[in-house]
């Protein structure tokens, strides 16, 4: 009964199996920046082919995962879709399937219904942030640079310092030496002309 | 009247001795005895000292790159994310090689437009001014070598363009020479299409041929600089001066500290593939189509716009005019002021400076979507 509930659950949901484009048009138009389905997909081509990260490659073990993920009607803690990436699971996760699907149609709540709380790639920039701006949220060098580099100041200030205070002390060290030769050579110099 | 009767090989030797006297080429002319202007463009002076410490700094990182960076189409770009997220110190010292790079390209540019404002190329100087024009063509070429080598969307796809440019300018050539530029594109090339023997060449070009031809042009540009020393830079007839050592040399090294520590924080907080759109950091697809936002570094925006706007062979022979002028100024503007000088280096930078920050918009505007 059990599998015979499974097949009727993967039937029901693989076709089709393509990947929200609203959700990557919307981006796309928001923030002017080209993405792709790697936004929220393993593969940038989206779900569909045989390629890595794609339904036709999965093995059994996978597809199962997948049925699981695609069975997340209602928030649940526990997505591991395959053909997912970790920002794409976390939204299913977070929201439920059902959501997600009610959303297509006005893809710009989804970073509100998301909230602030979740930054996975901990660059300082919350994960519904990125996804408005049109940056990877698992990419811990990408995103707005203004906001990378002060979260960054802030997380190295430490080191910064450090780094100023080296600078600073390997110059006077240098400078005291050039200085040092200079009064040699003048020394010499008026030693010559004596 | 004297010169016009005198021989060619005399004129020749004479040539020769007086760009390279060698008998400056001892401590107390280069170090004791040399004095720098004192001006409103004495600013100007650290600039040659800065883009060699940025230069210096691009081979320690480049060195560091090396120990991990693979120069394969497997791994290239596997090597690079391998560099970035978990070597330890590797992001920040790629950072540190893409910023720098950066920075050595913004100051060779300042250096090139200020010389050419201050007559710094007028005689006895013109091997100076030649061997820094090859230097700054040997930046660009590091530039678009070291472009293509993290093997991503936008390196490889930007390098099929380059190349396609490169092959395009064979139409405008009379006869044999029309197969010169493919000659060429081929053998950077080395295969049909962008693939491995593409990197292999491009690797083996920005760490080893660049490399050897930057310390002979160097050489000779460092060379010519201690025999004849800074130029006056000015048209005042009095123009008050300092003592090269210790006083130049200690604000010309604090300037370099103060360099260091700017691009080093920058590199440290300030991811340089932050402002790359992110489908173009994915490793390169040979079965997908160009993505969206292909784009030459900032430093090629001066010649990629006006490429996009206006037609192919306007471009390039504007490029060819201003590159022959670039190399023959100290002939070619032998008898110019240099107020005039200033105005043609001042237009130059502007044009610049707008094409960089403001090309994209340009763009937009006449052809209303981008480019």
């Amino acid at each position: 009964m059990n599998a015979v509930l499974r097949l009727a659950i993967f039937g029901l949901f693989a076709v089709p199996g393509s990947a929200h484009h609203e959700f990557q048009v919307f981006v796309q138009a928001h923030s002017g920046r080209p993405v792709n389905c790697a936004l929220c997909h393993t593969s940038a081509d989206g779900p569909e082919g045989s390629g890595p990260g794609q339904i036709g490659s999965l093995d059994e073990a996978e597809r199962e995962r997948l049925n699981r993920a695609r069975a997340a009607f209602d928030p649940s803690p526990v997505v591991d879709s395959p053909i997912l990436n970790e920002f794409g699971n976390s939204i299913v996760a977070r929201l439920g399937k059902r959501r997600i699907l009610e959303l297509r149609s006005k893809p710009e709540a989804l970073a509100a219904e998301l909230g602030d709380a979740s930054d996975l790639d901990s660059d300082g920039i919350p994960d519904s942030r990125e996804y408005l701006e049109g940056t990877h949220p698992l990419m811990r060098h990408h995103g707005d640079p203004w906001s990378l580099f002060t979260h960054e100041l802030r997380a190295n200030a430490f080191h910064v310092v450090m780094l100023g205070l080296a600078t600073i002390v390997t110059l006077y060290g240098l400078i005291s030496i050039l200085r040092g030769f200079a009064l040699r050579l003048r020394a010499r110099a008026d030693a010559t002309e004596n | 009247m004297s010169t016009i009767l005198e021989p060619r090989s005399r004129r020749l030797a004479r040539f020769v001795r007086e760009r390279f006297p060698l008998e400056n080429l001892d401590p107390k002319h280069m170090i004791e005895k040399k004095e720098v202007p004192r001006h409103r463009m004495s600013w100007a002076y650290y600039m040659g000292g800065l883009a060699l410490f940025f230069l210096l700094v691009q081979i320690v990182t480049g060195l560091l790159l090396l120990f991990y960076y693979q120069p394969t189409v497997s791994d290239a770009h596997a090597s690079v994310e391998t560099i970035s997220e978990y070597v330890s110190g590797g992001a920040w010292i790629r950072n540190l090689h893409a910023w720098s790079s950066s920075a050595m390209i913004a100051t060779v540019i300042v250096h090139l437009f200020t010389t050419f404002a201050m007559k710094a190329f007028a005689a006895p100087r013109e091997l100076t001014w030649v061997s820094g024009v090859s230097l700054a063509l040997i930046v660009f070429g590091f530039g678009f070598t070291g472009y293509l080598l993290p093997w991503n969307q936008i390196a490889v796809n930007a390098t099929k363009v380059g190349l396609q440019s490169v092959e395009a300018v064979g139409q405008y050539l009379p006869g044999e020479m029309a197969h010169w530029p493919t000659f060429v594109r081929e053998t950077i090339q080395g295969e049909p299409s962008v693939g491995q023997a593409t990197l292999s060449r491009f690797f083996a070009i920005h760490v080893i041929v660049l490399p050897l031809l930057t310390i002979a042009a160097l050489g000779v540009h460092l060379m010519q600089v201690q025999l004849h020393g800074m130029s006056r830079g000015v048209d005042a007839l009095k123009v008050k001066t300092e003592k090269f050592f210790p006083f130049f040399v200690i604000k010309d090294l604090s300037v370099w500290g103060v360099a260091f520590f700017v691009v080093a924080v920058v590199a440290m907080c300030l991811p340089f593939d932050s402002f790359l759109p992110f489908p173009l950091l994915e490793p390169y697809n040979p079965l997908g189509s160009t993505p969206d936002g292909i784009k030459p570094e900032w430093y090629f925006f001066f010649v990629y716009y006006p490429l996009e706007l206006l037609p192919y062979w306007a471009v390039i022979a504007a490029s060819t005019l201003v590159l022959g002028a670039l190399f023959l100024a100290p002939w070619i503007f032998a008898r110019t002021t240099r107020r005039t000088l200033s105005a043609l280096a001042i237009a130059a930078a502007l044009y610049f400076v707008v094409m960089t920050v403001f090309g994209h918009a340009i763009y937009d505007a006449l052809k209303g979507g981008p480019p």
